[in-house]
Order: C-alpha cells, then structure tokens, then sequence
C-alpha cells in the first residue's frame, strides 16, 4: 500500500492537479473573450491628499478596509484569512515533506521547526471546527449548505489530522502515514474540478470585477 | 386579452428537453459559477431583501442561486410546472436583478438569476403584474 501511495497516486494525483488547473484556466480564457462596456466618468474624481506621515496612512488604510467585507464581516474574514494561509504554508515548509523531497530529488525547501508546523496545524483544526460550527449552528449557513460541503470541509482537514497523527505517532503509524498521503493526494485531485476550484478561480474572478480588487481593468466578461 | 395571457402559461406544457438544451449552452459558466460558490453566506448582507425581510436566509442571493439554477442543473432540466411556479418567486420576486450582491470570491450572482429567469421565461412562466390575477409581489 505505502509503495502505491508514495508512487504512482502521487504521479496521479499532481498530474489531475497541474493539468486541471491548466485547463480551468484554458477553458476561463476561451469562455470571457467578450469585453464590457466600459463607461468613462465624465466627472473627474478629485484628487487624493496623500496621508501626513505613518500614522495617518495606517489610520486612512483602516478606514477604507471599514468599508469593505473586512468591515461588514471581520470575524469570518479574519478566520479565513488565517485558516488560508496556514492551509498553504504549512504543507510546503513541514519538514517531513522537505525531507522527502531531499530524498526523491535532492533539493527541499526551507523548513519550519517542528513546533511551528504543529502550531499551525492546530490553527487549521480550530478554523476548521469555526466552519464546522458556522454550517451546523448558523441558520444562515444551514439554509444553503448540503452533504457536500461535509465533505469538502472533510476533504480540506483530513491531510491535516492525519497529518497531525502521523508526526505525534498516535494510533498505528503505518496506516495513519498511508492515509496521510492518500488524503493529500485526494485533496490535490479534487481542487480543479470542486468547490476546492476557487483557490484558482477567486484570482480569476478579479478579470471580471470592474471595480474592487479587480486585476486589470477588469472588464472580460462571460 | 390579459385573460388569455394567463391561459397561455397555464395550458402550455413544461418541455424539459429545451430546458436540458439551454442548460448546455450555457453549462461551461454557469456550472463553474455555481461549483465556485462555497456557500460561506458572506453575501447575505449585499441584498437589501435580505435586510427588509428581516434577514431572512431565503432572500440571501447565494440561496436564491442554490434553489433556482443550482437546482435545474441538479435535476437536469427534468422539472415540473410547480417547481417553476417556486423558482419564480425566487428569480422574481425574491431578486430585482439590482446587481449589488457582493461576493467574496467573485462568483457573480445576477448573470445565474438572470439565466434562470430566461429559463422559467421560455416555459411560459414569469409573473403578470398587469394580469386579471395581480399577482403582488410585495
């Protein structure tokens, strides 16, 4: 099992991943050729004062973020945020993955120390257990949520927890390592063609938002 | 002559197959914009119905999506006259099509009501505020 798991699924999976991702973006590039009309404002906006030293730029940045979702919805946004970036990270500086790197072909990324990677997965359980609570306990979220969001959230943690196992030794390492990988490996598999998908898309979306956070002018349309 | 408005969208039978067909076209958008929705509700606040209904989860414009497109596409197109008649209320009465839901990651919540709309439309369904029955949308 572990050969099959540490070998051709890992090919598999990253194979699903890359190639899915590539053609996601293919197919978001043929689907928003078309332009929107864009509308120039007759009316010249007036020109900005620049801020007066550190202070005052830190005070307009938060005031500005006030008026955004950060704003609106500060708890939600920082759990994300949080949840994200650990999500991320996490699995490219463990050292355990680095060091199977360095192994396969001779070269691994920097690794964080043990503690810190273990704090951080203690970060994405808790994000993850904020979710959780958020989909069963807010009417809100339970209005619009099926088994499917279980499962992806199921699909998010799983590496981590298996993860977690797996480096403190808990239940039989063996099996736990197996499943460690074959989680990872469903997850990566899974990002281009689930709701995992908005990892790529939320970056794609800006092309089509004329207004904040829009790359470019953002005026491809569907 | 509204009497016969009426009539027309009651007599006329509910054609899945052109529901089915219109749902292809348009599958390579619309089937992304909804897997990309991650139903996180961050939205809610964006409609005003939302607010005047007393925050009611039924006008959050992710619902509306959900329970409108989300559904056809669940099913196929295979629908029937009833739950046309409740997508309408969704599509119509429950959105004005105004275009300031927020969405965190982008995904964009008019184009896919807009859509549904066009599909309850092609099957003779779609609210008469000037028909014999006045239907009231308020």
């Amino acid at each position: 099992m572990y050969d099959l798991v540490r070998g051709p699924f890992v090919w598999v999976a990253f194979a699903i991943f890359i190639f899915g991702l590539i053609f996601q973006a293919f197919r978001f590039y043929a689907l928003t050729k078309r332009k929107d009309q864009v509308f120039l404002n007759l009316t010249p906006s007036p020109q900005k004062v620049p801020p007066k030293g550190f202070i005052e730029g830190v005070a307009n940045g938060l005031i500005s973020l006030k008026r955004t979702v950060w704003g609106t919805h500060p708890r939600i946004m920082v759990v994300t945020a949080i949840f994200h970036f650990c999500l991320i990270v996490t699995p490219f500086f463990v050292l355990g993955h680095n060091i199977l790197l360095d192994e396969s072909w001779g070269f691994g990324l920097i690794s964080l120390s043990e503690k810190t990677t273990d704090i951080l997965t203690l970060i994405v359980f808790i994000c993850t257990a904020f979710f959780l609570y958020r989909r069963i306990f807010l009417a809100r979220v339970r209005a619009i949520t099926s088994g499917y969001d279980y499962l992806i959230l199921l699909i998010t943690a799983t590496p981590f927890l298996t993860g977690y196992f797996a480096y403190h030794q808990w239940f039989e390492y063996p099996t736990v390592i197996n499943l460690h990988i074959l989680a990872g490996e469903i997850m990566l598999a899974t990002i281009p063609f689930t709701k995992l998908g908005h990892m790529l898309f939320f970056f794609f979306y800006r092309f089509l938002i004329g207004n904040e956070y829009s790359f470019s002018q953002g005026t491809r349309t569907w | 002559m509204m009497g016969n408005k009426m009539s027309d969208q009651q007599i006329k039978s509910i054609n899945p197959g052109q529901i089915k067909e219109m749902l292809h076209k348009k599958k390579g958008i619309m089937k992304r914009l909804l897997s990309h929705c991650v139903h996180c509700s961050i939205c809610a606040e964006s409609c005003f119905l939302y607010i005047a209904h007393d925050q009611d989860p039924q006008y959050m414009p992710s619902y509306k999506v959900i329970h409108s497109l989300g559904k056809l596409y669940k099913k196929k197109g295979k629908v029937n006259r009833e739950a046309l008649e409740k997508m309408k209320g969704i599509v119509w009465r429950n959105c004005v099509l105004c275009g300031r839901c927020y969405c965190p990651i982008g995904v964009h919540v008019p184009t896919m009501i807009a859509f549904a709309r066009s599909i309850c439309r092609s099957q003779g369904v779609f609210p008469e505020m000037d028909g014999p029955t006045g239907e009231s949308w308020l």
